[in-house]
């Protein structure tokens, strides 16, 4: 009896919980939004302000701008520009994985690769962008070099604390059980070492964007860098905004729904390690 | 694997195979950590040698000694320009002090609006979230812009690239203040200043010092980026004018520098500073480093 009292008293405080915990979510939702209505409302009033349209186009202006960008040729520079970008993540991979499995491998090769990757990984973005250009000229490959130059430190060091924390028992269960070492690379360092790749992709995700975008700034006739400077020559204000933007939202996008989601599948694992 | 890198540099001396013998002071020097830098020094120089052999074009690493010594010393580039080293450094570090100064202080009281009140984080944490997505390029473009080709523009560029990273660090150190012990300190009438200096400050400091360090680096790629595109002096404006005027040894050596810069007072000067700062901290390297995973990654 007493149980069920406290059992439906409990259910009580639950469900009140969950109400008040779905009223401040509404909350929250209400303010990001008043947040937003703010931003633009201060955007619009300080374009007022400014009153010139080649300095600071007001909202509408550029919304304007947008919906022209979204009807012409949106998709074709945007697409340019992610095919150019996924062309460099695979090259950072391909390159940083080997150098990140040698530096988790071995003393000496950790010693003797930390310094490059470390410099690497601090060279300003600009550096890639102008060497792309002048290896490349305008060209396809400008882009993909520099994203792969300045994402490959990323990736070079997470594989290599992936490689240093493959699970040691594990390699020598399978070594007692008659493994070979080919058998082990396989099914215990590669599954281990997998998601330490994706995390330096991921890592290296928004700055090798805009490293990749600069490429285009400097060496491209396509994508979305490229636009953004072809309208700042041309003074085009609204238009170097909404390309801006939509960059901007792109990439967070992108960040939302895909880059968490996948990560949440891939280190899956890693939540039911911890749970456990 | 060490004996290869020990056989890259002394071919001729050790490259027999001694199987049994314990490794000499050499062998041993060769294999320690700092043998294994400077091989990679030696090998990284050797590699860029090589490569001037195959395209004429890449400037070789003593041509661009020879560039910086001048360039350094003020001396004559075959007759045309002064080297002008310092006037340009010293422009630079100005603008981009200014910048620093300027988005780290906004950073700072953005980021602590943010922490501390759960309606400042809605109503601003998207904004920032926005910020923190534009690339550096596109504040150099909007400056030059609203400002032409003068001082603002530069300085401006630096502050508003580095404004989100400051106040995202700050946001999350002041929300990772424990609130047990904020509680506690409450119950038992800790005095405010006490708990300010006590409790406030030990907590918030790491995520202020790396807000900090980010802010150097993307307002350090902010500046170059700016000064490439509109400057009239300074290192990015340096560099560009050697790239124009085709001489890639000038363009190679200013890179250089101001690669040389950065590494030495983020890696060099700032990650020691945080280390032995922060020394009492568990892991307060693990923390930059889950800082960095969650804001590079944004």
């Amino acid at each position: 009896m007493t149980d069920t009292v406290a059992e439906s008293i409990q259910e009580l405080d639950q469900a009140q919980v969950l109400r008040t915990a779905a009223g401040t979510r509404r909350r929250r939702y209400l303010a990001v939004v008043l947040g937003w209505i703010v931003f633009i409302g201060l955007w619009w009033l300080l374009s007022l302000w400014v009153g010139s349209e080649a300095r600071l186009p007001s909202p509408g202006r550029v919304f304007q701008e947008i919906v022209v960008i979204l009807q012409g040729d949106f998709w074709t520079q945007f697409w340019a520009s992610i095919v150019r970008v996924v062309a460099g993540f695979f090259a950072a991979v391909l390159i940083g994985t080997p150098v990140g499995y040698f530096m988790g491998r071995s003393k000496y090769w950790g010693n003797f690769l930390q310094s490059p990757v470390i410099v690497a990984g601090s060279i300003p973005g600009l550096t890639y962008a102008v060497m792309a250009f002048v290896v490349f000229g305008i060209s396809f490959w400008g882009p993909v070099l520099a994203v792969g130059l300045i994402a490959m430190p990323y990736v070079a060091i997470n594989v290599a604390e992936g490689v240093r924390g493959v699970d040691r028992r594990l390699v020598e269960m399978s070594t007692a059980y008659g493994r070979n070492e080919r058998q082990v690379f396989r099914h215990v360092t590669v599954p281990s070492v997998l998601p330490f790749v994706f995390a330096g992709v991921r890592l290296s995700f928004s700055l090798a964007w805009k490293v990749g975008t600069l490429t285009e700034v400097f060496g491209s006739s396509k994508g979305i860098g490229f636009q953004i400077r072809r309208n700042y020559q041309l003074f085009n204000m609204p238009a170097v905004i909404a390309w801006v933007l939509l960059f901007v939202l792109f990439m967070l996008l992108i960040e939302r729904f895909i880059l968490v989601r996948a990560e949440k599948r891939l280190f899956r694992w890693r939540q039911w390690e911890r749970d456990r | 694997m060490a004996a290869m890198g020990a056989g890259q540099m002394t071919a001729g001396t050790v490259a027999l195979p001694e199987a049994p013998t314990p490794p000499g002071p050499f062998r041993r020097w060769m294999t320690s950590p700092i043998g294994a830098q400077v091989t990679a020094a030696v090998v990284f120089i050797g590699a860029w040698q090589l490569l001037t052999l195959i395209a004429p074009r890449v400037p070789g690493p003593v041509e661009v000694v020879n560039f910086l010594f001048v360039e350094i010393t003020g001396g004559s580039h075959g007759g045309i320009v002064r080297g002008q080293f310092f006037e340009h450094f010293a422009i630079t570090l100005q603008r981009f002090s200014l910048g620093l100064f300027l988005g780290f202080v906004s950073g700072l009281l953005v980021g602590i609006l943010i922490g501390s009140s759960t309606l400042a984080r809605a109503l601003l944490n998207d904004t920032v979230l926005v910020l923190l997505t534009m690339p550096a390029f596109v504040w150099a473009f909007l400056t030059t812009m609203w400002f032409g080709i003068t001082w603002q523009a530069p300085v401006l560029t630096v502050a508003f690239a580095s404004f989100p990273f400051v106040a995202i660090n700050v946001a999350q150190g002041v929300r990772a203040i424990a609130p047990e012990l904020k509680h506690m300190s409450t119950a038992f009438e800790v005095g405010r200043s006490k708990q300010f200096r006590h409790l406030i400050v030990p907590a918030v400091a790491g995520y202020i010092f790396a807000g900090l360090r980010f802010a150097i680096i993307v307002g350090w790629n902010g500046i170059l980026l700016s000064e490439w595109f509109s400057g009239q002096a300074g290192v990015g404006f340096r560099t560009r004018y050697w790239f124009d005027a085709n001489r890639y040894r000038g363009f190679v050596g200013w890179v250089i520098v101001f690669i040389v810069f950065i590494v030495v007072v983020d890696r060099v000067i700032l990650n020691r500073l945080q280390k032995r700062a922060f020394y009492w901290r568990d892991a307060s390297e693990a923390d930059f480093i889950e800082i960095e995973e969650q804001q590079v990654g944004l």
